[in-house]
């Protein structure tokens, strides 16, 4: 089993979050190559597949399904199911295979993936003939304050910012109360008990590209009614929402931050014929992790197509504030592309890191992001001066 | 290279950087509307545009296509700084444009760097207000470093928080890094300090200067403490919200001053302005802004308090 997915790498967190597109199969290909067991990579290629309405849509999205049940991400495996059973109609032995492998899933420590491998065969079944995807841009309003609870969505990807009010006796005036974040595998929705109409007492708008799963209360109060299990687990669900989910949100964004501060890097590009000397660029890392990096080339950079150096061997030397630090990282070239800086063309690589020694890696880690108990200390400042 | 340089002589103008780390934060907008501030007091202003990698200054105040940029001044076409400084709409206000082709001057040459610096501090101006590009490149650092005033600009994000504080955190080691240029094995001290789980645990530049202390025979230790208390930042918050987003800003001076022993004044907040976001957009001059804007409002107070401290 994958322990978890692989957030350190910048170049599949950019096309995750959409700041880069890839354009090409071929791209994808390429991609793969270096990264040929991230589930939101293929989730990515196979929504591609199906805007092309290619028949291996299909096929993608059952990789990527089983990519992320091996990542212990039951939810999001059951979002890639939903569309790939759109394209090609499942069998019951299909049916039967997805339950058994959500049984035997390892589930991350979070509360809705847990939900998801305890359903039996029927109301797994049941639940995903009723539950709808849908995709959000970024700032999007999904509810307002006062806005009718009427349906409960499950976060697949993105984050969301929920901010609640309180609402005063006399009138409909509200003062603000709190801001939180909502973000993958978390979940929305005020529907419980569903004998009682409630009303939103949040905002809730997107801050990055979001996709959810949602049901209507309608067409859950009918399942719940119909399979009391299902009604047990979505209560227990719902009610520990605010606790074990609250405690995720930012260790998960913890994990999900990057370094984002622009470094200075020359690139020695290693040549396939032997006795060719290697390519010599420069540029600055645009968002830079341990495990790579993306590079925006200098304008200069008048190499042909940026595409053919993927798959090429790179030696990046970065200079480090420090007087006495500059070191090189072995990496490959993931990926390319043209792009727009300032009106002017100039071209992105990904390079995924191969080799970094103990000591340039701690040096690395000091400068893009601190020691653990400098982050900590922001964490935990964060959490009681902005959050509470 | 001296941190601060030389005010005894009147002409000497005062230095602002205005830094930060990440790109989007508006260090530009916050430069601009601070020397439009310190112009309209009557303070004779440069701005200058010290993106050498994305400059894009000139066009926060309505000019389209400068004449002079730093390149003119880099590649001696003019000798002279005070030569490439454009005169803008603003009286009092000019500016020097980082306008060039993309990235070709995002590292310039030592010499050239040096060079600059000089010449800023020789400007006949009463300030000169830097607006440095986002990132931690040393040349960036020591842009920060030589200013007589040290503004850090961040938002109220998780991601903004961290990489302001990371810029002032490498900062520090930039400094002490120079320090010791001629001292190997502090210079070597330093640069396993920087690994956070380095072998010797020293975690913080408090514990670097006891372990300097304990096994350094020179009197360096003293000099590297004074020099690094030197270093006194401003802290802005922008773009706020509402209250809690305030307390932005004191996060970083809370973690600067714990792990790297340096003082900061938080100069206050500025409020979010979706004005000033379509300004930029529809690439208005910021200098037309309506000045009944909060953020307006915000800067000018910050300016008032510069020019007095």
């Amino acid at each position: 089993m994958i322990d978890r997915i692989d957030r350190q790498d910048s170049v599949v967190n950019r096309i995750i979050d959409g700041s880069i597109t890839i354009d090409s199969v071929e791209e994808f290909k390429d991609l793969f190559k270096a990264f040929p067991n991230d589930p939101r990579l293929h989730r990515v290629f196979a929504d591609r597949l199906l805007e092309e309405k290619s028949i291996n849509a299909a096929e993608e999205y059952k990789t990527s399904a089983k990519l992320f049940l091996d990542a212990g991400m039951p939810l999001q495996a059951i979002a890639c199911k939903i569309f790939e059973w759109r394209i090609i109609k499942p069998s019951k032995e299909d049916g039967l295979a997805l339950h058994s492998a959500l049984c035997e899933c390892n589930p991350q420590n979070i509360e809705v993936q847990k939900f998801f491998t305890k359903l039996a065969y029927e109301e797994m079944i049941a639940l995903m003939a009723k539950i709808v995807p849908h995709n959000y841009p970024v700032n999007a309003m999904l509810r307002k304050f006062g806005d009718e609870e009427n349906e409960l969505c499950f976060v697949i990807s993105g984050a969301l910012e929920e901010t609640s009010y309180h609402r005063l006796e006399d009138d409909e005036k509200v003062k603000k109360k709190s801001k939180t974040n909502l973000i993958e595998s978390d979940i929305f929705g005020e529907i419980y008990p569903f004998d009682e109409d409630k009303l939103s007492e949040s905002d809730i708008e997107s801050i990055t590209r979001v996709e959810l799963l949602k049901i209507s209360k309608l067409k859950l109060t009918a399942l719940c009614t119909e399979h009391p299990n299902l009604n047990l687990l979505m209560q227990n669900l719902c009610k520990l929402r605010f606790d074990a989910n609250r405690e995720m949100y930012s260790k998960t964004i913890r994990k999900a931050t990057r370094h984002q501060l622009p470094m200075q890097v020359n690139l020695k590009i290693f040549q396939e014929q032997s006795g060719k000397p290697p390519l010599k660029l420069s540029g600055f890392t645009d968002d830079i992790s341990l495990g790579g990096t993306c590079v925006v080339l200098g304008a200069k950079y008048q190499i042909g197509n940026i595409s053919d150096l993927t798959g090429k061997n790179v030696k990046i030397q970065m200079n480090l504030p420090i007087e006495s630090i500059s070191f090189n990282i072995l990496g490959i070239i993931v990926w390319g592309k043209e792009i727009p800086v300032e009106g002017k063309k100039t071209a992105i690589v990904g390079v995924q890191f191969k080799e970094i020694n103990p000591v340039d890696r701690g040096i690395l880690k000091g400068y893009c992001f601190g020691s653990e108990a400098e982050q900590n200390l922001i964490w935990s400042l964060w959490d009681s001066l902005m959050e509470k | 290279m001296k941190e601060g340089l030389n005010t005894e002589n009147k002409s000497t103008p005062k230095i602002l950087a205005i830094g930060g780390g990440k790109g989007g934060a508006g260090k530009s907008v916050f430069s601009t509307i601070m020397a439009f501030w310190l112009a309209r007091m009557g303070h004779r202003t440069v701005l200058m545009d010290v993106d050498l990698g994305g400059a894009n200054l000139h066009t926060l105040l309505g000019i389209k296509n400068p004449d002079r940029t730093l390149n003119d001044f880099i590649t001696r076409k003019f000798n002279d700084l005070g030569d490439i400084c454009i005169d803008t709409s603003e009286k009092n206000l000019r500016l020097i444009s980082g306008a060039s082709d993309v990235l070709s001057l995002a590292n310039p040459h030592f010499s050239q760097k040096i060079k600059l610096m000089t010449h800023l501090s020789r400007l006949d101006a009463d300030y000169v207000v830097l607006d440095l590009g986002a990132g931690t490149s040393f040349n960036v650092l020591d842009f920060f470093l030589i200013a007589h005033k040290k503004i850090i600009v961040l938002t109220p994000e998780p991601t903004s928080i961290q990489n302001a504080y990371i810029f002032v955190r490498n900062a520090v080691y930039r400094k002490l890094s120079r320090l010791s240029s001629k001292n190997p094995s502090l210079q070597a001290l330093i640069k396993i300090a920087m690994d956070p789980k380095n072998i010797l645990k020293i975690r913080t530049v408090k514990e670097l200067f006891q372990f300097i202390e304990e096994s350094d025979d020179t009197n360096i230790i003293e000099d590297l403490k004074k020099e690094i208390g030197d270093i006194h930042l401003g802290v802005v918050t922008n773009r706020v919200k509402n209250e809690k987003e305030e307390n932005a800003g004191r996060i970083v001076q809370i973690v600067a001053e714990k792990y790297l022993t340096i003082t900061s004044t938080n100069f206050g907040c500025v409020s979010y302005d979706s004005h000033i976001q379509k300004m930029v957009s529809d690439m208005v001059p910021l200098i037309n802004l309506d000045q009944s804007s909060q953020a307006y409002g915000n800067i000018y107070e910050i300016a008032t308090k510069l020019s007095k401290g």
